[in-house]
Order: structure tokens, then sequence, then C-alpha cells
């Protein structure tokens, strides 16, 4: 079997739309499951209810499958596109299928959270139906978030030239660009759903209180995406800053390992703030007195989890820059 | 399953019906290309959502589990299968634009999401925008 330089990039283009689509997969395939198995748990509760119930799973698994139908694109445009052979092609295409598979792979969780949620809470509150397909809807759209960072990601590592740029460390740059965007988008996609899916059985609770309970979930969920941002940050970083020509391995480690560090270190910090946030929303829909306690502790608590995701960020910028 | 057709009914219309308006526009604008990308993933779009529709009971009633298994993971390749159609055949064909084929296949997702979104902000419900106040 010859590798020569065509061959290479044809297989780093499979490679690169199989695991764009296979991880692509994962996310979106249980966000559905739970939002069936809500479904059913819903159904089993109020039967009467079952029109409401299944349209809502209808609506909220075909949001839940954007995130893979994300990854199916790029995995299509993988595929079928014909791509100028180079070594820095290579890693353009393997980083773009992994920034979109792994990107997908938290919204399509999140999402699921708050499609379920919206079942139960139609077979509680049938009288809240339509504003709690409304509010499962923002929440699922905002989980959509960190995946289209990947995919925007993926789009530009795909369409942007980099064949001016030197190899070496620029294919490490390239991959850690990818890395960086596609971990980072997986905890605040499942942060984001926790809150979304607590609003909706929130609103289910206390019917009263949807405003506040809709307002404190956006703001819960826009914190919980901050680390998202920071990965982007780190991945533009890495696509768009020139770096001199070096033969040896260390300058490449460094940017691979800044791309790793900074999507490895948000996964952690968008699943925290989430769990506060979740809380937070919980504490609103039943007690609409302590709002303004809950919402200091919610955003202290946020803080305090994302400093972790900042300890990433600064290392990711000191490998990038200093070292 | 009457509220699950009248949805479908509902989203797949609207979104047809804003590719045709928005691809009449891109006509007038000499950008034949562009139009027929977003008619073109558009259509697989509502395919798929009626997909998604008409098989969503057969799997929940399905006698047995097996069948019902069957019937789910059948849908989703097949379904999978139907959405890369007008991608591949954007990426293959001049005559199509790859980006509003793109934005064609999540044209009853945006479609969903904007008639909510609009009931939210321009509700004319007065209690609710009394609350909103409010709070």
């Amino acid at each position: 079997m010859d590798w020569d330089i065509q061959t290479l990039t044809k297989v780093s283009a499979f490679a690169g739309a199989g695991m764009c689509m296979g991880f692509g997969a994962i996310g979106a395939a249980i966000g559905e499951g739970m939002t069936a198995a809500q479904a059913n748990e819903a159904v089993s509760r109020s039967p009467e209810q079952s029109g409401d119930i299944f349209k809502c799973m209808l609506v909220g698994q075909a949001v839940a499958e954007s995130a893979s139908i994300f990854a199916l694109v790029v995995a299509m445009i993988l595929l079928f596109t014909n791509f100028s052979p180079s070594y820095i092609m290579v890693a353009v295409l393997l980083s773009s299928g992994l920034s979109m598979g792994l990107g997908a792979i938290g919204s399509g969780v999140g999402s699921g959270f708050p499609a379920g949620a919206a079942c139960i809470g139609m077979a509680r509150q049938p009288a809240m139906s339509g504003r709690l397909m409304t509010n499962m809807l923002i929440g699922s759209a905002v989980c959509q978030t960190p995946a289209i960072f990947a995919l925007v990601t993926s789009f530009i590592l795909i369409f942007t030239d980099f064949s001016s740029y030197p190899l070496s460390p620029t294919w490490a740059a390239i991959l850690g660009a990818g890395l960086s965007a596609g971990l980072a988008a997986i905890g605040p996609g499942i942060g984001g759903g926790l809150v979304a899916q607590t609003s909706c059985l929130g609103i289910a609770r206390q019917p009263k209180m949807v405003t506040p309970v809709t307002n404190l979930m956006l703001l819960g969920q826009a914190v919980s995406q901050t680390t998202a941002i920071y990965g982007l940050l780190i991945s533009f970083i890495l696509m768009f800053k020139s770096f001199p020509a070096s033969a040896e391995w260390a300058p490449a480690a460094a940017l691979l390992a800044a791309g790793l560090c900074m999507g490895i270190g948000a996964i952690g910090p968008g699943i925290g703030e989430g769990m506060a946030a979740q809380k937070a929303v919980d504490g609103v829909a039943r007690n609409s007195e302590a709002i303004g306690d809950l919402t200091r502790i919610m955003l202290v608590g946020q803080a305090v989890a994302e400093s972790t995701g900042i300890y990433s960020l600064v290392i990711a910028l000191v490998l990038i820059f200093v070292v | 399953m009457e509220p699950l057709r009248q949805t479908e009914k509902k989203y797949c219309s609207l979104a047809l019906t804003t590719a045709i308006v928005v691809g009449f526009i891109f006509i007038l604008a000499a950008q034949k290309a562009l139009a027929k990308g977003l008619i073109l993933g558009t259509l697989f779009s509502i395919f798929n959502f009626i997909l998604i529709g008409e098989t969503l009971p057969r799997r929940i009633a399905s006698s047995s589990s097996k069948k019902s298994c069957f019937l789910a993971l059948g849908s989703i390749f097949f379904r999978y299968t139907l959405m890369a159609v007008p991608v591949v055949t954007a990426i293959r064909s001049e005559n199509y634009n790859l980006w509003t084929a793109i934005a064609g296949i999540f044209m009853v997702q945006l479609m969903i999401l904007a008639d909510h979104l609009r009931d939210y902000f321009f509700s004319t419900d007065s209690t609710r925008k009394d609350a909103l106040w409010k709070n």
C-alpha cells in the first residue's frame, strides 16, 4: 500500500468525516432518548394529555437533532469535496471533523433535558402547555450555541487556505484549534440543558413565576456558555496567528497542548455552572421572594466554578504566546 | 394523533412558504443557485420532520419492543441518509448553492423557533404582558 500525499489527504478526510458523524451522533441520540423516556413517563401520568405531549416530544426531538445534523453536514463536506493534497490539509480535515463531532455531544445531550422536562411539565400543568413549549424551545436553542461555535470553527478550517503557512508548527495549531472548540462545547451544552430542564419543571410547578424563571434561565445559560467562548477564542488565535517555522517538536507540542488545555478545561465549568443555575431557577420557582438572594448566590457560585476555566485559558495563552 | 398532524402541517407549510418567498427574491436578484439550494434543503427538512412525526406513534404503539427498536433505528438511518442528499447534491452540482442548501435543511427548526419567539415577544395576551412588566 502506497502512502502518497493524495492518499493521505483522502484518508484524513474519511477519518475526519467518520469521527465527526460518530461523535456527533452520541449527544443527539442520548438527548432524544431522554426526551422519549420522559414523554413516556408523562403519558403514563396523564394519558389524556398524550396529544400535546407527543407534539412537544416531536418538536423537542427535532431541535435536539440539530447538533447531529451540523455534524452530518460537515461529514458530507469532508467526504464529497476534492481537497488539494498537502500535509497541512491532512491536519485541517482531521481537526474540522473532530471539532464538529466533539462539539455536537454536549448540545445534543443538553437539548434533550428541557424537551423531556417540558413533556413532564405538560402532564402536571396542562394549562401551561404553550408557555412550556416556548420555554423549552428557547432553552434548547441556547443549548445549540456551543455546537454552532464548533460548526463555525469547522467551516473556517475547511474553507481557509493554510497552504502558505509553514507545515510545522501550523499542523499542531490547526489540530489544537479543532480540539479546543470541540471539547469546550461539551460542558456548556450539557450545563445549559440542565438549567433549561429545571426552568420547564419550575414553570409547571409555579405557573405565576413564568417570566422570572425564563429570565433567570437565560442568565444562567449565558454564564454557563462562557467557557465555550474561551474555547472558541483559543481556537481563533490558533487558526489566525502566524507562527514562525520550526523544525523542533516543542513549539508544535505547546500549540497542541494549548488547544487540549482549553478544550478539556472548559468541560467541568460548563457543567458546574449549569448545576449552580439549575438550583437557582428551581429555588425561584419554589420561593419567588428569595429571587434576589438566589440570583446573587447563583452568580457568585458560577464565578467560582468559572475560575478553573479561566486557569485553563491562562495556561493556554501562556502555551501559545510565552512558551 | 391529530395534534401531531396539525403541528406537521403548520411548520412544514411555514417552512415551504418562507423558502419559496426567499427563493423568489434570490431569483429576482439573478441568484438562481442560491434559490435552488434553499428550496432543495427545505424540501428535505420537511421530509425529515414529517418522517419523525409519522414514525413517532408507530414507534410507541408498536406491539413488540423488537419491532419498535427496529422502527426507531431504521427511521434514524433513513432520515440521516435523506438529510445527506441535499448536501451531497449541492457539493456535486454547481446549480445548487451549498450554503443555502445547509440553511434549508434547518428551515423547519428555524420556523418552530421563530413561531414561538414571536409568541414570546409579541404576544397580545394582556395577562402575560402584565406579568412580564411586573416581574
